[in-house]
């Protein structure tokens, strides 16, 4: 009856089993860092999964966390910007959630944005733009605490506190599904980790060799296990998070970027910072387009294109400019030069990144 | 033999050579499985991957992100130079002090040692050249030989793809 009450995809437990959680974290991988008042138990990642597919939890009921991060995606919108509950378009491209526990900044550009508890606030209640749009006198916490399913979720997820219906409690529980989202397990791994020769194309081992080789210098930005260079986790804090200006505007005036897409000058004001913006984990890339932080890039070809002339040129429009020549530029954007041969091999290492464990995975499914 | 049948067979073979020699340009380009020691040394030493699997060898494991220990195995570095005849032990002295070895890989990256750095008498533990990872020979962009510097902190100087060391003596 108690486990009726959980949903179709919930998977019998233990009462102890609940209150623990297992990361069965494959080689290469490290524990990631868990923030010490959220320890992680599989009944508050079991309400978080909940609470992330609910479209209840928006003001108009149209829309949830998954609406802009869809599983399908790797936890991402397939669009240039996502769109929030209202309609009103984000200025950027959704992130994925894929890997998010091992991020050292959250979000494109807030260097200070470091804890998912505090992260998953902006979409439900920013206004600029409208996401989810809720507010706390909206009765969303009354709809958690009528809803038997959810009085359940609660008590389990909270067990012996006498109030768990509350904003932080419902953070708690979003950060720490997204935070059991890891994607370890895409041909790349079981070839690089695994040893299986077999899992990637001989194309893919040559465009290996390309991303780490010191010409192109992708693994600069995008390095080890998590092909990110803000990864933390449990025994690493990791070194000083750097955004990187990829040179794709130089806009006329002062800010070289286009608004509100300034990068982290957003939050700094220092004119060096405009256009500096995180290196995204390239796990699961090939089914994360578009690219860049706006979505200006509709494939993997456009993007390889664009460091490999080491910045865009953009020929008209109010964005026209020379992205090359922007003095913020990070000095690795340098360009280089590819065959038709290579451009296709480091294509096929990117597409060996690809999880699709991960996107069908029914621990990370839309419960209800 | 009739003549055209002689013509046809010249052809044929002319065919297939021409075939063998094309086949043989679009293989892709195997990268030669050898470092190379040069610079101020008596002679360039070119070592295969079998004339350092006979070399004394030594192994040293690095804790990786996930907690594990990656154990590498290779020949200390210090072994390869007194096979090249660059200066080590009681010749590591006075001007030869002033020596660096230039670690070059197949993509261009290098990186500086100093000669005192690779010999016991200044080095607290020996920098390798390792050509196996957890007993398997290193592959793809790692391999096949890459110095491994326990003492280093950061990883930058673990050259990958290694291919040459180059002695320079700064003082002779």
């Amino acid at each position: 009856m108690v486990l009726a009450m959980l949903g179709r995809n919930a998977e019998p437990a233990e009462p102890d089993e609940v209150q623990t959680y297992s990361w069965n974290l494959p080689k290469g991988f490290p524990k990631p860092h868990v923030p010490a008042d959220n320890p992680m138990t599989a009944a508050k990642i079991e309400l978080g999964r909940y609470l992330f597919y609910d479209t209840r939890m928006s003001v108009n009921r149209k829309a949830s966390c998954a609406t802009c991060h869809q599983q399908e995606f790797a936890f991402t919108d397939s669009r240039a910007a996502s769109i929030g509950a209202t309609g009103q378009p984000h200025s950027r491209s959704a992130m994925s959630l894929v890997n998010v526990a091992y991020s050292a900044a959250l979000t494109w550009s807030n260097p200070r944005m470091k804890k998912l508890e505090d992260q998953v606030l902006a979409p439900m209640f920013g206004d600029h733009p409208v996401e989810l749009g809720l507010r706390e006198g909206d009765g969303f916490l009354p709809m958690l605490h009528s809803d038997p399913k959810y009085q359940l979720l609660f008590e389990r997820a909270f067990p012996g506190d006498a109030d768990p219906f509350t904003v932080k409690k419902v953070a708690k529980a979003l950060a720490a599904f997204e935070r059991s989202i890891i994607s370890a397990r895409s041909p790349y791994d079981r070839y690089h980790y695994g040893g299986d020769d077999s899992a990637v194309s001989d194309s893919a081992k040559r465009g290996e060799i390309l991303f780490f080789n010191q010409h192109l210098s992708c693994f600069r930005c995008h390095g080890g296990f998590n092909f990110s260079d803000a990864t933390v986790s449990e025994n690493n804090a990791g070194r000083e998070i750097e955004f990187h200006n990829t040179g794709l505007y130089k806009i006329a005036g002062m800010l070289s970027y286009p608004a509100p897409n300034v990068g982290t000058y957003e939050y700094t004001r220092i004119a060096a910072d405009v256009g500096k913006f995180k290196a995204p984990t390239l796990r699961n890339i090939a089914i994360t387009a578009p690219y860049m932080h706006d979505g200006s890039i509709a494939t993997l070809e456009g993007v390889v294109d664009h460091y490999a002339a080491g910045g865009r040129t953009i020929e008209s429009g109010p964005n026209a400019g020379i992205g090359h020549d922007n003095p913020n530029k990070d000095p690795l954007i340098a360009g280089f030069q590819l065959s038709r041969q290579d451009r296709a091999d480091l294509i096929a290492f990117l597409e060996s990144l690809t999880d699709e464990e991960v996107c069908h995975d029914p621990r990370f499914a839309n419960p209800w | 033999m009739p003549r055209t049948t002689l013509v046809s067979r010249i052809f044929l073979l002319t065919c297939l050579c021409a075939a063998l020699m094309y086949g043989q340009a679009s293989q892709p380009q195997t990268p030669p499985a050898t470092l190379t020691v040069s610079g101020d040394i008596p002679s360039q030493l070119v070592l295969k991957a079998e004339d350092l699997s006979k070399m004394p060898r030594e192994t040293v494991s690095i804790p990786e992100q996930d907690g594990t220990k990656i154990e590498y195995e290779g020949v200390p570095l210090r072994e390869i130079l007194k096979r090249a005849g660059a200066p080590m032990d009681k010749e590591l002295r006075g001007k030869a002090l002033a020596s660096y070895i230039l670690a070059k890989a197949r993509d261009g990256y290098q990186v500086v040692f100093t000669l005192a750095e690779v010999a016991p008498e200044f080095a607290n533990e020996p920098i390798l050249v390792v050509d196996k990872r957890d007993g398997k020979p290193l592959f793809g962009y790692q391999g096949p030989f890459r110095v491994v510097c326990p003492n280093d902190k950061a990883g930058a100087r673990s050259v990958r793809m290694l291919e040459t060391l180059e002695i320079v003596r700064l003082q002779k």
